[in-house]
């Protein structure tokens, strides 16, 4: 299948502000883009554009992706959305597809060049109860609020770490919920000398957060800092969380204030999204923010993978902008390569920008605690009874107990062969880097986590896909290269 | 412009074109399979296609995630299923 010929130039994966902006750029100056993401809709998790009923409707929440969206079709930028890459062929570069919903077919897309724009999702640590229905992620919450205008529940509470949890509680504010409290795991709010100098040199983005500050003030929302979820438990149904217990970051193991709640919604920051781009051999690297591993990219998005780049955040966290700016970049280098007529964009410029929106994104370290190391602290803490392994039903007690048998440092492929810890349906995107931080001893989790998680393998399918359609594909038998034995450090 | 579908066989009025995991946590129906091992409830989490929670069954096709479809008048949904991919 080596000789497969390209069906495009240039195929995307991921249609959210990276993607797009990588898409309608390149296909602008003349090249054949095809997106594929298995969304509905393109616009990625930042603009999560409703559908074309609800924007009749009047339900839009950020109008500048409806926009986006329409420039890369007007160039010509062929969107496949409702489509899932669940694998890459023995080639390395062509990918599997399938449609999320309707017959189970499989498809196969090759371009000359591969964009992986993935985008992120939430981090969550596991924690008891954390697997009853109405425990959600926050960001699960704002896609209902601003693209289905449903609130996720009528008696909320938010907890985690970060920025995110503030406009979340505020969209739910809007829905007329009763938004319990916010429990946000650092203590950002008493701002320190060092993050007030940080935040005052980005006084648009600072006026943001403040402006969220004052309608949850409105509100009369509490925000705890230094607090985590200890144990969430179910209503007197048992089918759903009806209260959570609250602790101490540093010592989550004693309940502070227990409180009465229909949903639960968690958020501990953001992860790339990288098994696509383990699979297409990406090395990995430890992500200076969080010290989780992550794809490797340059600054012009390059993988060090022929004609394979990564823009946005699936090589890491920057937000939406910078995510853009990574568009711009990843296509300028393309078109350089194409030798492309016109100008596309000056590089130090396009450079400069991307800097100063990355500069933003690592202000919030300084004033979020980082938001890895807060998740490792907080699983090599979870009690032995909490299931860690949600699709699998593994125990932190399990995962303990296997490690210590497999020696010290314990090799996370050996205990998750032992538990089947990350070995379940949602290909480990949920636990993996607690079982990581599990096998290690408490105190060196620090500075072995990220070694240990660099072990985990990334396999296919990487979405589910049903086995009539893998059938009806003539895949060769060998496994596919990924980069799991790559690591930069 | 709403549309009617079917959940478990009982007819349902959704949004045209919202979420199918909206409509549904709309409609009160936060547990949306049984997880295999446990026999307990499970219901969406991620809402973006990443943890499978919310897989269902949409007219015949199994382990369709809820959070990634929009509702379409005449829609059969079947929750209740194992997580067996």
């Amino acid at each position: 299948m080596s000789g497969r010929p390209p069906d495009c130039d240039v195929a995307v994966i991921g249609g959210g502000p990276a993607g797009l902006t990588a898409a309608l750029r390149l296909a602008t100056a003349g090249l054949s883009v095809v997106i594929v993401d298995e969304q509905p809709e393109l616009g990625g998790q930042y603009y999560r554009r409703p559908s074309p009923a609800m924007l009749a409707r009047g339900v839009d929440h950020r109008p500048a992706g409806g926009r986006l969206i329409a420039a890369a079709r007007a160039a010509g930028v062929d969107c496949r959305t409702g489509t899932s890459v669940w694998g890459v062929d023995d080639d390395g570069r062509t990918l599997l597809t399938c449609p999320v919903l309707g017959p189970a077919t499989a498809g196969t897309l090759k371009g000359r060049y591969v964009v992986v724009a993935t985008g992120a999702y939430e981090r969550l640590v596991p924690f008891p109860g954390w697997d009853l229905p109405g425990v959600t992620t926050a960001g699960f919450a704002q896609h209902l609020a601003a693209a289905d205008g449903v609130a996720v529940g009528q008696r909320v509470l938010l907890a985690g770490s970060g920025p995110f949890l503030l406009p979340v509680a505020c969209s739910l504010l809007e829905l007329g919920v009763s938004v319990v409290g916010i429990a946000e795991a650092g203590t950002p709010y008493r701002i320190s000398a060092r993050g007030a100098r940080t935040a005052a040199r980005f006084p648009a983005r600072l006026a943001e957060l403040a402006g969220y500050a004052a309608r949850l003030a409105r509100g009369r929302v509490p925000v705890w800092q230094d607090r985590v979820v200890a144990r969430a438990d179910a209503d007197e149904t048992g089918q759903r969380v009806g209260s959570v217990t609250l602790a101490a970051t540093s010592e989550p193991g004693r309940p502070l204030v227990t409180l009465g709640v229909d949903t639960l919604c968690v958020g501990l920051g953001f992860r790339p999204q990288s098994e696509l781009s383990r699979l297409l051999g990406c090395a990995v690297r430890p992500d200076p923010g969080s010290g989780e591993m992550v794809p490797f990219a340059d600054a012009a998005g390059r993988s060090g993978q022929p004609d394979l780049y990564l823009a946005g955040e699936a090589a890491g966290i920057g937000g939406a902008r910078r995510a853009m700016a990574d568009g711009e970049v990843v296509a300028a280098a393309i078109l350089a390569r194409e030798g492309a007529a016109g100008s596309p964009g000056n590089p130090k410029a396009l450079a400069r920008r991307q800097a100063r929106r990355q500069r933003f994104a690592d202000a919030l370290t300084t004033i979020y605690p980082a938001d890895g190391e807060l998740a490792r602290g907080l699983a090599v803490r979870l009690p032995d009874e909490a299931r860690v392994c949600r699709c699998e039903v593994v125990t932190a007690g399990q995962i303990r107990a296997a490690a210590a048998a497999v020696g010290s440092p314990a090799d996370p492929g050996a205990v998750r062969a032992l538990t089947r810890a990350g070995m379940g349906p949602c290909q480990g995107r949920e636990c993996l880097a607690t079982v990581a931080a599990l096998c290690q001893a408490p105190d060196k989790a620090a500075a072995d986590g990220r070694v240990a998680e660099s072990h985990a393998i990334t396999r296919m399918p990487v979405r589910p896909v049903p086995l009539a359609a893998v059938a009806a594909l003539s895949v060769s038998q060998s496994p596919p290269s990924h980069g799991s034995g790559q690591v930069i450090s | 412009m709403t549309a009617r579908i079917t959940v478990d066989g009982a007819a349902l009025t959704a949004q045209r074109g919202a979420t199918l995991a909206a409509a549904l946590i709309a409609a009160g129906r936060w547990s949306l399979r049984v997880h295999p091992l446990t026999g307990q409830p499970r219901g969406p989490l991620c809402g973006m296609g990443v943890c499978l929670e919310c897989e269902v069954t949409v007219d015949g096709r199994e382990g369709t995630r809820a959070c990634l479809i929009h509702v379409v008048d005449g829609m059969r949904v079947r929750t209740g299923g194992g997580s067996g991919s």
